[in-house]
Protein backbone atom coordinates (compact mmCIF):
# COMPACT_ATOMS: atom_id res chain seq x y z
CA UNK A 1 0.00 0.00 0.00
CA UNK A 2 1.03 3.55 -0.51
CA UNK A 3 2.40 5.39 2.47
CA UNK A 4 0.23 8.22 3.75
CA UNK A 5 1.58 11.15 5.73
CA UNK A 6 -0.58 12.34 8.62
CA UNK A 7 -0.19 15.52 10.61
CA UNK A 8 -1.18 15.36 14.28
CA UNK A 9 -1.25 18.50 16.34
CA UNK A 10 0.02 20.93 17.51
CA UNK A 11 -3.39 21.30 19.08
CA UNK A 12 -4.79 17.86 19.64
CA UNK A 13 -6.51 16.35 22.68
CA UNK A 14 -4.07 13.45 23.03
CA UNK A 15 -0.70 15.07 22.48
CA UNK A 16 -0.46 16.35 26.09
CA UNK A 17 0.17 19.90 25.06
CA UNK A 18 1.27 21.52 21.85
CA UNK A 19 3.30 18.78 20.24
CA UNK A 20 3.18 18.19 16.52
CA UNK A 21 3.74 14.70 15.16
CA UNK A 22 4.24 13.93 11.49
CA UNK A 23 3.33 10.29 11.09
CA UNK A 24 3.85 8.10 8.01
CA UNK A 25 1.31 5.29 8.01
CA UNK A 26 1.03 2.26 5.80
CA UNK A 27 -2.60 1.27 6.22
CA UNK A 28 -2.90 1.23 10.01
CA UNK A 29 0.77 0.59 10.71
CA UNK A 30 3.05 3.42 11.73
CA UNK A 31 6.16 3.52 9.57
CA UNK A 32 7.85 6.57 11.02
CA UNK A 33 7.11 9.29 13.57
CA UNK A 34 8.73 12.68 13.58
CA UNK A 35 8.07 14.92 16.59
CA UNK A 36 8.16 18.66 15.91
CA UNK A 37 8.65 20.82 18.98
CA UNK A 38 9.15 24.47 19.81
CA UNK A 39 5.57 25.76 20.01
CA UNK A 40 6.08 26.85 23.62
CA UNK A 41 9.61 28.19 23.30
CA UNK A 42 10.06 31.45 25.17
CA UNK A 43 13.76 31.56 25.92
CA UNK A 44 13.86 30.83 29.65
CA UNK A 45 17.61 30.48 29.79
CA UNK A 46 18.12 33.84 28.12
CA UNK A 47 15.63 35.50 30.47
CA UNK A 48 17.36 33.97 33.49
CA UNK A 49 20.69 35.43 32.43
CA UNK A 50 19.15 38.85 32.94
CA UNK A 51 17.69 38.18 36.39
CA UNK A 52 19.24 38.12 39.85
CA UNK A 53 19.63 34.62 41.26
CA UNK A 54 16.54 34.47 43.43
CA UNK A 55 14.28 36.12 40.88
CA UNK A 56 14.53 33.06 38.68
CA UNK A 57 12.83 30.27 40.70
CA UNK A 58 9.47 31.38 39.41
CA UNK A 59 10.76 30.91 35.84
CA UNK A 60 12.17 27.50 36.66
CA UNK A 61 8.92 26.32 38.22
CA UNK A 62 7.03 27.03 35.04
CA UNK A 63 9.29 24.66 33.15
CA UNK A 64 7.60 21.61 34.56
CA UNK A 65 4.15 22.65 35.58
CA UNK A 66 3.18 19.16 36.70
CA UNK A 67 5.92 19.01 39.34
CA UNK A 68 7.09 22.61 39.85
CA UNK A 69 8.80 22.05 43.18
CA UNK A 70 11.26 19.56 41.73
CA UNK A 71 12.71 22.03 39.24
CA UNK A 72 12.66 24.75 41.88
CA UNK A 73 14.72 22.51 44.13
CA UNK A 74 17.17 21.73 41.33
CA UNK A 75 17.75 25.39 40.59
CA UNK A 76 18.00 26.48 44.22
CA UNK A 77 20.48 23.67 44.87
CA UNK A 78 22.58 24.90 41.96
CA UNK A 79 22.60 28.43 43.37
CA UNK A 80 23.41 27.08 46.84
CA UNK A 81 26.38 25.26 45.39
CA UNK A 82 27.52 28.35 43.53
CA UNK A 83 27.26 30.63 46.55
CA UNK A 84 28.56 28.04 49.02
CA UNK A 85 25.51 28.09 51.29
CA UNK A 86 24.60 24.84 53.01
CA UNK A 87 21.00 23.79 53.50
CA UNK A 88 19.92 23.60 57.15
CA UNK A 89 19.34 20.11 58.49
CA UNK A 90 15.64 20.32 59.30
CA UNK A 91 15.05 22.11 56.02
CA UNK A 92 16.66 19.16 54.22
CA UNK A 93 14.13 16.79 55.79
CA UNK A 94 11.29 19.15 54.98
CA UNK A 95 12.45 19.44 51.37
CA UNK A 96 12.58 15.67 50.97
CA UNK A 97 9.03 15.32 52.30
CA UNK A 98 7.70 18.08 50.04
CA UNK A 99 9.58 16.76 46.99
CA UNK A 100 8.23 13.25 47.45
CA UNK A 101 4.70 14.55 47.85
CA UNK A 102 5.25 16.50 44.65
CA UNK A 103 6.48 13.34 42.92
CA UNK A 104 3.33 11.48 43.95
CA UNK A 105 1.16 14.35 42.70
CA UNK A 106 2.97 14.33 39.37
CA UNK A 107 2.62 10.58 38.94
CA UNK A 108 -1.07 10.77 39.91
CA UNK A 109 -1.72 13.32 37.19
CA UNK A 110 0.18 11.18 34.72
CA UNK A 111 -1.78 8.08 35.68
CA UNK A 112 -5.13 9.83 35.28
CA UNK A 113 -4.36 11.20 31.84
CA UNK A 114 -2.66 7.98 30.72
CA UNK A 115 -5.77 5.99 31.63
CA UNK A 116 -7.74 8.42 29.47
CA UNK A 117 -5.35 7.81 26.57
CA UNK A 118 -5.75 4.08 26.82
CA UNK A 119 -9.51 4.26 26.93
CA UNK A 120 -10.25 3.83 30.62
CA UNK A 121 -12.24 7.02 30.39
CA UNK A 122 -12.44 9.33 33.40
CA UNK A 123 -12.90 6.84 36.25
CA UNK A 124 -9.25 6.80 37.17
CA UNK A 125 -8.92 10.44 36.18
CA UNK A 126 -11.45 11.41 38.84
CA UNK A 127 -9.83 9.16 41.44
CA UNK A 128 -6.33 10.50 40.77
CA UNK A 129 -7.44 14.11 40.91
CA UNK A 130 -9.22 13.47 44.20
CA UNK A 131 -5.92 12.36 45.76
CA UNK A 132 -3.91 15.04 43.98
CA UNK A 133 -6.16 17.73 45.43
CA UNK A 134 -5.30 16.52 48.95
CA UNK A 135 -1.56 16.81 48.23
CA UNK A 136 -1.96 20.24 46.70
CA UNK A 137 -3.87 21.34 49.79
CA UNK A 138 -0.97 20.36 52.04
CA UNK A 139 1.57 22.04 49.76
CA UNK A 140 -0.63 25.11 49.62
CA UNK A 141 -0.75 25.33 53.39
CA UNK A 142 3.03 25.02 53.57
CA UNK A 143 3.85 27.46 50.80
CA UNK A 144 0.82 29.70 50.37
CA UNK A 145 0.21 28.91 46.73
CA UNK A 146 -1.75 26.17 45.05
CA UNK A 147 0.37 25.37 42.06
CA UNK A 148 3.57 27.42 41.88
CA UNK A 149 5.01 27.29 45.38
CA UNK A 150 8.08 29.48 45.19
CA UNK A 151 8.93 28.56 48.76
CA UNK A 152 12.54 27.40 48.59
CA UNK A 153 15.18 29.89 49.63
CA UNK A 154 18.95 29.65 49.83
CA UNK A 155 19.61 27.38 52.82
CA UNK A 156 16.04 26.48 53.64
CA UNK A 157 12.41 27.40 53.15
CA UNK A 158 10.84 30.84 53.18
CA UNK A 159 8.85 30.38 56.37
CA UNK A 160 8.50 27.94 59.21
CA UNK A 161 6.48 24.82 58.67
CA UNK A 162 2.94 24.72 60.10
CA UNK A 163 2.89 23.45 63.69
CA UNK A 164 0.87 20.36 62.75
CA UNK A 165 2.93 19.61 59.64
CA UNK A 166 4.16 16.20 60.83
CA UNK A 167 0.73 14.97 61.87
CA UNK A 168 -0.84 16.07 58.63
CA UNK A 169 1.93 14.56 56.54
CA UNK A 170 1.61 11.22 58.34
CA UNK A 171 -2.15 11.24 57.91
CA UNK A 172 -1.89 12.21 54.26
CA UNK A 173 0.62 9.40 53.62
CA UNK A 174 -1.77 6.91 55.21
CA UNK A 175 -4.69 8.26 53.21
CA UNK A 176 -2.74 8.13 49.94
CA UNK A 177 -1.55 4.60 50.51
CA UNK A 178 -5.08 3.43 51.26
CA UNK A 179 -6.36 4.97 48.03
CA UNK A 180 -3.45 4.14 45.73
CA UNK A 181 -3.60 0.41 46.45
CA UNK A 182 -7.13 0.44 45.04
CA UNK A 183 -6.01 1.53 41.56
CA UNK A 184 -4.86 -1.88 40.26
CA UNK A 185 -8.45 -3.11 40.67
CA UNK A 186 -9.46 -1.12 37.62
CA UNK A 187 -6.15 -1.42 35.74
CA UNK A 188 -4.42 -4.74 36.32
CA UNK A 189 -7.65 -6.72 36.03
CA UNK A 190 -8.91 -4.75 33.07
CA UNK A 191 -8.35 -6.78 29.87
CA UNK A 192 -8.59 -3.70 27.64
CA UNK A 193 -5.91 -1.90 29.62
CA UNK A 194 -3.65 -4.95 29.53
CA UNK A 195 -4.20 -5.51 25.79
CA UNK A 196 -3.36 -1.92 25.00
CA UNK A 197 -0.25 -1.63 27.17
CA UNK A 198 1.45 -5.04 27.33
CA UNK A 199 4.01 -5.46 24.56
CA UNK A 200 3.26 -2.00 23.16
CA UNK A 201 5.94 0.64 22.78
CA UNK A 202 8.84 -1.61 23.67
CA UNK A 203 12.20 0.04 24.33
CA UNK A 204 14.97 -2.48 24.86
CA UNK A 205 17.82 -2.19 27.36
CA UNK A 206 20.50 -1.23 24.84
CA UNK A 207 18.26 1.21 23.03
CA UNK A 208 17.36 2.85 26.33
CA UNK A 209 21.03 3.44 27.09
CA UNK A 210 21.84 4.59 23.57
CA UNK A 211 18.99 7.08 23.47
CA UNK A 212 20.02 8.47 26.86
CA UNK A 213 16.56 8.20 28.42
CA UNK A 214 16.25 8.54 32.18
CA UNK A 215 13.77 8.21 34.98
CA UNK A 216 10.89 5.73 34.89
CA UNK A 217 11.36 5.14 31.16
CA UNK A 218 14.91 3.93 31.77
CA UNK A 219 13.94 1.89 34.82
CA UNK A 220 11.10 0.19 32.96
CA UNK A 221 13.70 -1.09 30.50
CA UNK A 222 15.41 -2.92 33.33
CA UNK A 223 18.21 -0.59 34.38
CA UNK A 224 18.42 0.24 38.06
CA UNK A 225 19.52 3.85 37.93
CA UNK A 226 18.28 6.55 40.23
CA UNK A 227 20.12 9.72 41.20
CA UNK A 228 18.65 9.46 44.67
CA UNK A 229 20.60 6.20 45.12
CA UNK A 230 23.64 6.62 42.91
CA UNK A 231 24.44 10.16 44.00
CA UNK A 232 22.39 10.77 47.13
CA UNK A 233 21.55 14.33 48.07
CA UNK A 234 19.80 15.75 51.14
CA UNK A 235 18.82 12.85 53.40
CA UNK A 236 18.23 10.21 50.76
CA UNK A 237 21.45 8.45 51.78
CA UNK A 238 20.05 7.71 55.23
CA UNK A 239 16.75 6.26 54.05
CA UNK A 240 16.05 2.74 52.87
CA UNK A 241 14.00 2.46 49.73
CA UNK A 242 13.83 0.30 46.66
CA UNK A 243 14.20 1.31 43.03
CA UNK A 244 11.35 -0.34 41.12
CA UNK A 245 12.36 -1.70 37.71
CA UNK A 246 10.64 -3.47 34.87
CA UNK A 247 12.10 -6.00 32.48
CA UNK A 248 10.25 -5.70 29.16
CA UNK A 249 10.33 -1.94 28.66
CA UNK A 250 6.77 -1.66 27.36
CA UNK A 251 3.99 0.76 28.32
CA UNK A 252 2.74 -1.58 31.01
CA UNK A 253 6.15 -1.63 32.70
CA UNK A 254 6.34 2.14 32.60
CA UNK A 255 2.95 2.29 34.32
CA UNK A 256 4.02 -0.30 36.87
CA UNK A 257 7.32 1.47 37.63
CA UNK A 258 5.54 4.76 38.27
CA UNK A 259 2.92 3.02 40.36
CA UNK A 260 5.57 1.35 42.52
CA UNK A 261 7.44 4.67 42.77
CA UNK A 262 4.39 6.24 44.37
CA UNK A 263 4.38 3.57 47.06
CA UNK A 264 8.15 3.98 47.54
CA UNK A 265 7.67 7.73 47.87
CA UNK A 266 5.15 7.14 50.64
CA UNK A 267 7.74 4.95 52.34
CA UNK A 268 10.38 7.66 51.97
CA UNK A 269 7.98 10.23 53.41
CA UNK A 270 7.28 8.08 56.46
CA UNK A 271 10.94 7.33 57.15
CA UNK A 272 11.92 10.96 56.66
CA UNK A 273 9.23 12.12 59.04
CA UNK A 274 10.48 9.57 61.60
CA UNK A 275 14.00 11.00 61.38
CA UNK A 276 12.93 14.64 61.16
CA UNK A 277 13.64 16.71 64.31
CA UNK A 278 10.61 18.38 65.82
CA UNK A 279 12.30 21.68 66.39
CA UNK A 280 14.94 23.58 64.52
CA UNK A 281 15.42 26.35 62.04
CA UNK A 282 14.18 25.91 58.49
CA UNK A 283 14.17 29.50 57.33
CA UNK A 284 16.65 30.35 54.60
CA UNK A 285 18.03 33.64 53.36
CA UNK A 286 15.34 36.15 52.47
CA UNK A 287 15.12 37.26 48.86
CA UNK A 288 17.32 40.26 48.39
CA UNK A 289 18.20 41.68 45.04
CA UNK A 290 21.84 41.93 46.13
CA UNK A 291 22.58 38.53 47.64
CA UNK A 292 25.85 36.82 48.51
CA UNK A 293 28.36 36.73 45.66
CA UNK A 294 28.72 33.46 43.79
CA UNK A 295 32.06 31.78 43.17
CA UNK A 296 33.10 31.83 39.53
CA UNK A 297 33.57 28.04 39.26
CA UNK A 298 31.04 26.35 36.94
CA UNK A 299 28.29 24.36 38.63
CA UNK A 300 26.90 21.07 37.38
CA UNK A 301 24.17 19.48 39.43
CA UNK A 302 21.62 16.77 38.86
CA UNK A 303 18.45 15.71 40.63
CA UNK A 304 15.94 12.92 40.18
CA UNK A 305 12.83 14.65 38.90
CA UNK A 306 9.55 12.79 38.42
CA UNK A 307 10.26 12.61 34.69
CA UNK A 308 13.90 11.61 34.89
CA UNK A 309 17.26 13.08 35.61
CA UNK A 310 17.32 16.85 35.33
CA UNK A 311 20.60 18.73 35.21
CA UNK A 312 21.67 22.34 35.43
CA UNK A 313 24.98 23.56 34.12
CA UNK A 314 25.66 27.09 35.23
CA UNK A 315 28.56 29.46 34.85
CA UNK A 316 27.96 31.91 37.69
CA UNK A 317 28.64 35.57 37.62
CA UNK A 318 28.55 37.58 40.84
CA UNK A 319 24.84 38.31 41.13
CA UNK A 320 23.33 36.48 38.20
CA UNK A 321 24.24 33.55 36.00
CA UNK A 322 26.55 34.33 33.10
CA UNK A 323 25.22 31.31 31.23
CA UNK A 324 22.78 28.66 32.33
CA UNK A 325 21.80 25.51 30.52
CA UNK A 326 19.25 22.93 31.55
CA UNK A 327 18.92 19.29 30.62
CA UNK A 328 15.27 18.42 30.31
CA UNK A 329 14.56 14.71 30.84
CA UNK A 330 11.33 14.91 28.84
CA UNK A 331 13.24 16.21 25.80
CA UNK A 332 15.60 13.25 25.82
CA UNK A 333 12.81 10.77 26.51
CA UNK A 334 10.73 12.06 23.62
CA UNK A 335 13.61 11.35 21.26
CA UNK A 336 13.01 7.66 21.90
CA UNK A 337 9.40 7.84 20.67
CA UNK A 338 10.19 6.95 17.02
CA UNK A 339 12.06 3.87 18.24
CA UNK A 340 9.26 2.85 20.61
CA UNK A 341 6.50 3.22 18.05
CA UNK A 342 8.26 1.40 15.23
CA UNK A 343 5.73 -0.70 13.30
CA UNK A 344 3.02 -0.27 15.93
CA UNK A 345 -0.61 0.41 15.11
CA UNK A 346 -1.68 4.03 14.80
CA UNK A 347 -4.06 3.72 17.77
CA UNK A 348 -1.17 2.56 19.95
CA UNK A 349 0.92 5.63 19.16
CA UNK A 350 -0.84 7.81 21.71
CA UNK A 351 -0.71 5.42 24.67
CA UNK A 352 3.00 5.10 23.91
CA UNK A 353 3.39 8.86 23.80
CA UNK A 354 1.42 9.16 27.03
CA UNK A 355 3.55 6.55 28.77
CA UNK A 356 6.69 8.67 28.26
CA UNK A 357 5.12 11.46 30.35
CA UNK A 358 6.22 14.53 28.47
CA UNK A 359 5.76 18.12 29.57
CA UNK A 360 5.97 20.46 26.62
CA UNK A 361 7.00 23.58 28.50
CA UNK A 362 10.04 21.80 29.86
CA UNK A 363 10.79 20.36 26.45
CA UNK A 364 10.71 23.66 24.59
CA UNK A 365 12.15 25.85 27.36
CA UNK B 1 -59.83 68.32 -29.78
CA UNK B 2 -58.65 71.80 -28.92
CA UNK B 3 -61.78 72.42 -26.84
CA UNK B 4 -60.92 69.78 -24.43
CA UNK B 5 -60.27 71.25 -20.99
CA UNK B 6 -57.21 69.13 -20.43
CA UNK B 7 -54.39 67.61 -22.39
CA UNK B 8 -53.97 63.83 -22.63
CA UNK B 9 -50.82 64.09 -20.43
CA UNK B 10 -52.81 65.81 -17.73
CA UNK B 11 -55.42 63.10 -18.02
CA UNK B 12 -52.79 60.45 -17.56
CA UNK B 13 -51.44 62.29 -14.52
CA UNK B 14 -54.90 62.59 -13.06
CA UNK B 15 -55.42 58.91 -13.48
CA UNK B 16 -52.18 58.23 -11.58
CA UNK B 17 -53.18 60.68 -8.86
CA UNK B 18 -56.49 58.92 -8.53
CA UNK B 19 -54.75 55.61 -8.18
CA UNK B 20 -52.49 57.05 -5.46
CA UNK B 21 -55.46 58.49 -3.60
CA UNK B 22 -57.19 55.16 -3.76
CA UNK B 23 -54.15 53.39 -2.45
CA UNK B 24 -53.74 55.90 0.38
CA UNK B 25 -57.34 55.59 1.40
CA UNK B 26 -57.12 51.83 1.24
CA UNK B 27 -54.13 51.96 3.59
CA UNK B 28 -55.80 54.50 5.82
CA UNK B 29 -59.00 52.61 6.28
CA UNK B 30 -57.62 49.13 5.94
CA UNK B 31 -58.93 46.79 8.58
CA UNK B 32 -56.07 44.48 9.23
CA UNK B 33 -57.26 40.93 9.33
CA UNK B 34 -54.11 39.65 10.98
CA UNK B 35 -53.69 42.38 13.58
CA UNK B 36 -53.65 39.85 16.33
CA UNK B 37 -50.93 37.86 14.60
CA UNK B 38 -48.88 40.97 13.96
CA UNK B 39 -48.82 41.75 17.64
CA UNK B 40 -47.93 38.18 18.47
CA UNK B 41 -45.02 38.28 16.00
CA UNK B 42 -43.72 41.44 17.68
CA UNK B 43 -43.83 39.61 20.96
CA UNK B 44 -42.13 36.64 19.40
CA UNK B 45 -39.33 38.87 18.08
CA UNK B 46 -38.79 40.24 21.54
CA UNK B 47 -38.72 36.90 23.25
CA UNK B 48 -36.72 35.24 20.51
CA UNK B 49 -33.85 37.58 21.30
CA UNK B 50 -34.16 36.79 24.97
CA UNK B 51 -34.49 33.13 24.19
CA UNK B 52 -31.30 33.26 22.13
CA UNK B 53 -29.40 34.92 24.93
CA UNK B 54 -30.82 32.55 27.49
CA UNK B 55 -29.92 29.47 25.49
CA UNK B 56 -26.46 30.76 24.56
CA UNK B 57 -25.70 31.67 28.15
CA UNK B 58 -26.80 28.31 29.46
CA UNK B 59 -25.02 26.07 27.00
CA UNK B 60 -21.42 27.16 27.00
CA UNK B 61 -19.23 24.56 25.35
CA UNK B 62 -15.57 25.21 26.12
CA UNK B 63 -12.87 23.86 23.85
CA UNK B 64 -10.32 21.36 25.12
CA UNK B 65 -7.37 23.55 24.33
CA UNK B 66 -4.48 23.68 26.75
CA UNK B 67 -1.33 25.58 25.94
CA UNK B 68 0.77 25.62 29.10
CA UNK B 69 0.65 25.60 32.89
CA UNK B 70 -2.91 26.83 33.22
CA UNK B 71 -4.08 23.72 31.38
CA UNK B 72 -3.34 21.80 34.60
CA UNK B 73 -5.90 23.94 36.37
CA UNK B 74 -8.29 23.35 33.48
CA UNK B 75 -7.90 19.62 34.12
CA UNK B 76 -8.69 20.24 37.76
CA UNK B 77 -11.69 22.30 36.66
CA UNK B 78 -12.92 19.27 34.75
CA UNK B 79 -12.45 16.90 37.66
CA UNK B 80 -14.82 16.10 40.48
CA UNK B 81 -13.87 18.75 43.04
CA UNK B 82 -15.50 21.53 41.02
CA UNK B 83 -18.70 20.20 39.58
CA UNK B 84 -18.80 22.46 36.53
CA UNK B 85 -21.78 20.79 34.90
CA UNK B 86 -24.20 22.11 37.46
CA UNK B 87 -23.99 25.52 35.77
CA UNK B 88 -24.12 24.19 32.24
CA UNK B 89 -20.42 24.30 31.42
CA UNK B 90 -20.44 20.91 29.84
CA UNK B 91 -17.65 18.59 28.89
CA UNK B 92 -14.68 19.95 27.02
CA UNK B 93 -14.91 19.11 23.34
CA UNK B 94 -11.95 18.12 21.25
CA UNK B 95 -12.90 19.91 18.05
CA UNK B 96 -13.46 23.65 17.62
CA UNK B 97 -16.53 23.09 15.44
CA UNK B 98 -18.56 21.90 18.41
CA UNK B 99 -17.53 24.67 20.79
CA UNK B 100 -18.23 28.32 21.39
CA UNK B 101 -15.93 29.23 24.28
CA UNK B 102 -12.17 29.33 23.86
CA UNK B 103 -10.24 29.36 27.11
CA UNK B 104 -6.73 30.50 26.25
CA UNK B 105 -4.72 28.84 29.00
CA UNK B 106 -1.07 29.73 28.73
CA UNK B 107 1.40 31.89 26.90
CA UNK B 108 0.96 32.25 23.15
CA UNK B 109 4.17 32.08 21.18
CA UNK B 110 4.60 33.65 17.78
CA UNK B 111 4.49 30.26 16.11
CA UNK B 112 1.18 29.46 17.85
CA UNK B 113 -0.57 32.71 16.86
CA UNK B 114 -1.76 31.63 13.37
CA UNK B 115 -2.95 28.32 14.77
CA UNK B 116 -4.90 29.89 17.61
CA UNK B 117 -6.41 32.31 15.11
CA UNK B 118 -7.49 29.48 12.84
CA UNK B 119 -9.06 27.63 15.76
CA UNK B 120 -11.01 30.75 16.64
CA UNK B 121 -12.26 31.08 13.10
CA UNK B 122 -13.35 27.44 13.07
CA UNK B 123 -15.46 27.79 16.20
CA UNK B 124 -19.24 28.01 16.03
CA UNK B 125 -20.36 31.64 16.05
CA UNK B 126 -21.02 33.56 18.23
CA UNK B 127 -17.82 32.54 19.95
CA UNK B 128 -16.34 33.88 23.14
CA UNK B 129 -12.77 34.08 24.34
CA UNK B 130 -11.58 33.88 27.93
CA UNK B 131 -7.99 34.89 28.67
CA UNK B 132 -7.06 32.55 31.51
CA UNK B 133 -4.02 33.52 33.51
CA UNK B 134 -1.39 36.22 33.40
CA UNK B 135 0.33 34.98 30.26
CA UNK B 136 -2.80 35.11 28.14
CA UNK B 137 -3.76 38.44 29.69
CA UNK B 138 -0.52 40.37 29.34
CA UNK B 139 2.39 38.04 28.66
CA UNK B 140 2.95 37.45 32.38
CA UNK B 141 6.49 36.62 33.48
CA UNK B 142 7.58 36.16 29.86
CA UNK B 143 6.74 39.73 29.02
CA UNK B 144 10.29 40.49 27.90
CA UNK B 145 10.72 37.32 25.90
CA UNK B 146 11.44 37.54 22.18
CA UNK B 147 9.03 34.80 21.19
CA UNK B 148 5.85 35.77 23.05
CA UNK B 149 2.93 38.02 22.24
CA UNK B 150 1.98 40.18 25.20
CA UNK B 151 -1.52 38.91 25.70
CA UNK B 152 -4.00 37.11 23.47
CA UNK B 153 -6.05 40.32 23.12
CA UNK B 154 -3.54 41.45 20.51
CA UNK B 155 -4.94 38.76 18.25
CA UNK B 156 -8.45 37.82 19.40
CA UNK B 157 -11.29 39.82 20.97
CA UNK B 158 -11.34 38.83 24.63
CA UNK B 159 -14.57 38.74 26.63
CA UNK B 160 -13.38 37.91 30.12
CA UNK B 161 -9.94 38.11 31.72
CA UNK B 162 -9.28 35.69 34.57
CA UNK B 163 -6.16 36.74 36.43
CA UNK B 164 -3.80 34.78 38.62
CA UNK B 165 -0.71 32.70 38.02
CA UNK B 166 -2.34 30.29 37.57
CA UNK B 167 -5.86 31.29 38.59
CA UNK B 168 -7.57 28.77 40.80
CA UNK B 169 -10.27 26.66 39.13
CA UNK B 170 -12.77 28.57 41.23
CA UNK B 171 -11.66 31.72 39.44
CA UNK B 172 -12.42 30.15 36.09
CA UNK B 173 -15.85 29.24 37.41
CA UNK B 174 -16.40 32.88 38.39
CA UNK B 175 -15.11 33.96 34.97
CA UNK B 176 -17.57 31.72 33.16
CA UNK B 177 -20.40 33.08 35.31
CA UNK B 178 -19.27 36.58 34.34
CA UNK B 179 -19.36 35.55 30.69
CA UNK B 180 -22.90 34.27 31.17
CA UNK B 181 -23.88 37.61 32.64
CA UNK B 182 -22.33 39.33 29.66
CA UNK B 183 -24.17 37.17 27.16
CA UNK B 184 -27.44 37.84 28.96
CA UNK B 185 -26.73 41.56 28.65
CA UNK B 186 -26.46 42.16 32.38
CA UNK B 187 -22.99 43.64 32.27
CA UNK B 188 -22.74 47.33 31.58
CA UNK B 189 -20.15 48.21 29.00
CA UNK B 190 -18.65 46.39 26.09
CA UNK B 191 -21.40 43.92 25.29
CA UNK B 192 -21.47 44.94 21.66
CA UNK B 193 -19.03 42.38 20.37
CA UNK B 194 -20.38 39.34 22.05
CA UNK B 195 -23.95 40.06 21.03
CA UNK B 196 -23.50 41.44 17.54
CA UNK B 197 -20.95 38.85 16.44
CA UNK B 198 -18.52 41.47 15.19
CA UNK B 199 -15.52 39.24 15.50
CA UNK B 200 -12.65 41.33 14.26
CA UNK B 201 -13.23 44.61 16.07
CA UNK B 202 -10.49 44.32 18.64
CA UNK B 203 -8.05 42.96 16.15
CA UNK B 204 -8.56 45.87 13.80
CA UNK B 205 -8.07 48.22 16.68
CA UNK B 206 -4.81 46.86 17.98
CA UNK B 207 -2.86 44.91 15.39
Amino acid sequence: MAIMRLNVGPIHPSTHGVLRLVVDVDGDTVKSVEPHIGFLHRGVEKLMENRMYMQSPSYVEKLDYVAPLSWDDLYVAAVEQATGILCKERAQFARVVLLEFQRIASHLLWLGTFANDVGQLFTLFMWCFRERAMILKLLEDVSGSRMFYVNLRLGGLYQDLPSDFKDRAYKLADYLEGKIVEYPDVLDENPIFLERTKGIGVLGKEDAINYGVSGPVLRASGIEEDTRKSNPYYTYGRIKFRIPTGNRGDSYDRYKVRYEEMLQSIRIIRETLDLMPDKGDVIGLPIKLIGPNAKPAPVMISRELPRGEGMIYMIPDKQKPYRISMRSPAFVNLAALPKMSENCKFADLFPTLGSIDIVLAELDR
Amino acid sequence: MNDMPYTPEQFMNAEQEMDQLLEQSAEKYKVSTNAMFAKLSDLANLTLDDLKRWSRANSLWPMQFGLACCAMELLDFGSARIDAERKGYLLFRGTPRQTDVMIVAGWVTKSMVPRVKRLYEQMAKPSYVIAYGECATSGGPWWQSYNIIQGIDQVLPVDVYVIGCPPKPENLFAGLMKLQDKIRGNVVGDTERSISENARRTENKRV
